[in-house]
């Protein structure tokens, strides 16, 4: 008796961590989306002005960067959010995925799956078997 | 006069949902619980619980892919419902599975040799599901500001405000993002969705919390919930397709043409194969998946021994539906040759299948069937009525039973009752006669009857049923 009583509360547990796991990376690919945008407006701003000296923050100091090397670091800053936003999205589904299955569900269909190249997906709208 | 205005003014019923009822439309699933028990009256199915259970388990086999190249075989005599149970099986697995559901006879056409059409009904039951992938900008407009240089040669510059529930930025655009953005006019207050590989732009409608900002729109105004999340999102679309849509648009030009038509002929076996190891391409590569389908052929005595031979080889190839055949004959000659065999099917071919079994209703299980009619035919019937109807039933057979309640009620309403008596009943059991009085009414007067051979009741071969 106590053994199920147990059993189920480890069951919820596992079902109620996962959860929130996926709601918390949800939000984080939500904050990463946020300063990935707010880094392409400032890069925009960055070729449009002519100054020569950047203010940058870094956590809550602010430094003085010279103009080439506020673009590298603006630049490197994205290429890193991209990688940690696909990364994210491939975790997450894996975690949904996994969540269904303890829930009793089937899996989501074709979340697995390796998507169509450019080509190939052109190839096939071209050809109307997409419209059907 | 008030009341002849009254009188004229028509009333108008609105036939905008046009419902075909069939045979089989009460059927929506098996009507098993969760441990693939039956139940006894349940999602349009009754009684039959063997073969229901059984119907069961092929299911569940069917969901893991264990049975993938096998045949099953339902038999039993005609109004035992396995016709129904094939229905309610296409019903449980959902519409993710494909489900081609044709009658033997159907292999006969004069456009198609019998083994294209088999082929092509086997490729109709075989899915593949693939996924299309893309990195869109959906968000709702805040403004769009667009300013055109001053003497600087029509240089235009713009901007565009895209905000979600959760955050908002803005986006410089180029000279052919704002003419895309001119051309779709899209205004403060619509949804919009970038595709960030063609640059193309949706509207998907207008934000619910512009929707007061006119007094009176257009038809077409549509409105969506703001969208949420972040702005740049990764849109999936998996798509099914069965593997014979994708060898008719293979096969000619306009291909996609025939799909509509049902006019593809015969499709040559090089495309097929060409089309065979691409799937196994992207299969290794993790592209596409393989659902297989169910391919249900009633009727399957009207195959000939052609047919039977090569679904023999096609069930062995690896990817091969489920086949499930439906039979109501006994030992019957093998279309095509002189020889006998249950069920007008091959041995070797029997071999291969499981045989599922129906038995004919119990007089309970068919006043229940027949009240399900009555509802999905929608119409009202007194008790006396049914019990009528039910001993109609026991005595002829349960498809001329259903067939008498559509025509019951009409007698009912003409009559302007609302639910159907016994009077009705009776009424239209003299009007339309069952099989069993048909052929005493043309032993009575078969010599009036025109091209009438004579010979009568010598050298009458019945039909043989399986008992």
């Amino acid at each position: 008796m106590v053994n199920n009583q147990e059993k189920l509360l480890r069951y919820l547990k596992q079902i109620e961590t996962l959860a929130s796991d996926i709601l918390v990376d949800k939000n984080e690919i939500i904050m990463l989306d946020k300063r990935r945008n707010k880094n392409r407006e400032a890069l925009r701003d960055l070729t449009k002005s002519s100054q020569k000296k950047y203010w940058l923050t870094v956590g809550s100091i602010l430094v003085k960067h010279k103009f080439e090397d506020t673009k590298t670091l603006l630049e490197a800053d994205q290429k890193q959010l991209n990688i940690d936003i696909n990364k994210l999205r491939s975790d997450l589904k894996i975690k949904v995925n996994t969540l269904r299955d303890l829930e009793m569900q089937p899996p989501v269909p074709g979340l697995m799956l390796v998507p169509l190249s450019q080509k190939e997906t052109e190839g096939l709208t071209k050809s109307n078997l997409f419209s059907l | 006069m008030a009341s002849i205005a009254a009188a004229q003014v028509q009333e108008v019923r609105s036939i905008t949902r046009i419902e075909r009822i069939g045979a089989h439309s009460h059927i929506r699933g098996l009507g098993l619980d969760d441990s693939l028990e039956p139940r006894q009256v349940s999602q349009g199915m009754v009684g039959q619980k063997m073969a229901r259970k059984a119907a069961g388990v092929i299911l569940q086999m069917i969901r893991e892919g264990k049975i993938a190249g096998r045949a099953v075989l339902l038999a039993g005599q005609p109004g035992t419902g396995k016709t129904a149970i094939a229905m309610g099986l296409a019903q449980a697995l959902g519409p993710d599975t494909p489900f081609t559901s044709m009658a033997g006879s159907e292999i006969f056409s004069l456009e198609m040799s019998k083994t294209e059409a088999l082929t092509q009904a086997i490729r109709k039951s075989i899915g593949i599901r693939i996924k299309e992938e893309s990195e869109i900008i959906e968000g709702e407009v805040v403004e769009v500001v667009v300013e055109r240089a001053a003497g600087g040669g029509g240089a235009r510059v713009g901007r565009l405000t895209l905000k979600t529930t959760d955050m908002e930025t803005n986006y410089d655009m180029g000279a052919k993002m704002i003419d895309s953005l001119l051309k779709e006019k899209v205004q403060a207050g619509d949804v919009i969705t970038i595709d960030k590989a063609t640059g193309k732009i949706n509207k998907l409608g207008r934000s619910f919390a512009r929707a007061r900002d006119y007094d009176a729109t257009g038809q077409q105004a549509r409105f969506v919930q703001c969208p949420e999340g972040e702005l740049q999102k990764r849109k999936e679309v998996v798509h099914t397709v069965t593997l014979h849509e994708v060898d008719v648009i293979n096969s000619r030009t306009h291909g996609f043409l025939a799909l509509f038509s049902g006019d593809t002929g015969e499709i040559k076996s090089e495309i097929r194969e060409q089309i065979n190891s691409k799937v196994a391409e992207w299969r290794e590569e993790g592209k596409a998946e393989m659902i297989p389908g169910v391919l249900f052929i009633d009727e399957a005595h009207m195959l000939d021994i052609e047919c039977f031979s090569f679904l023999n080889r096609a069930l062995e190839s690896e990817t091969a539906p489920i086949v499930i055949m439906a039979t109501n004959r006994g030992i019957t000659r093998i279309r095509g040759t002189t020889y006998r065999s249950p069920h007008g099917i091959p041995l070797d071919l029997l071999d291969r299948m499981i045989i599922v079994a129906t038995s004919p209703y119990s007089q309970s299980e068919l006043k229940d069937i027949l009240n399900i009619r009555c509802e999905e035919e929608d119409c009202q019937m007194s008790a006396d009525a049914l019990t009528v109807l039910t001993r109609v039933a026991t005595e002829t057979s349960l498809r001329y039973a259903i067939q008498l309640i559509t025509t019951a009620s009409l007698v009912a309403k003409r009559r302007k009752a609302a639910e159907v008596s016994m009077e009705d009943v009776k009424k239209v059991y003299s009007l339309f006669l069952d099989e069993h009085r048909s052929e005493q009414f043309l032993k009575e007067y078969q010599d009036e009857f025109m091209f009438n051979d004579g010979s009568g009741d010598a050298s009458q071969v019945m039909m043989e049923v399986s008992q």
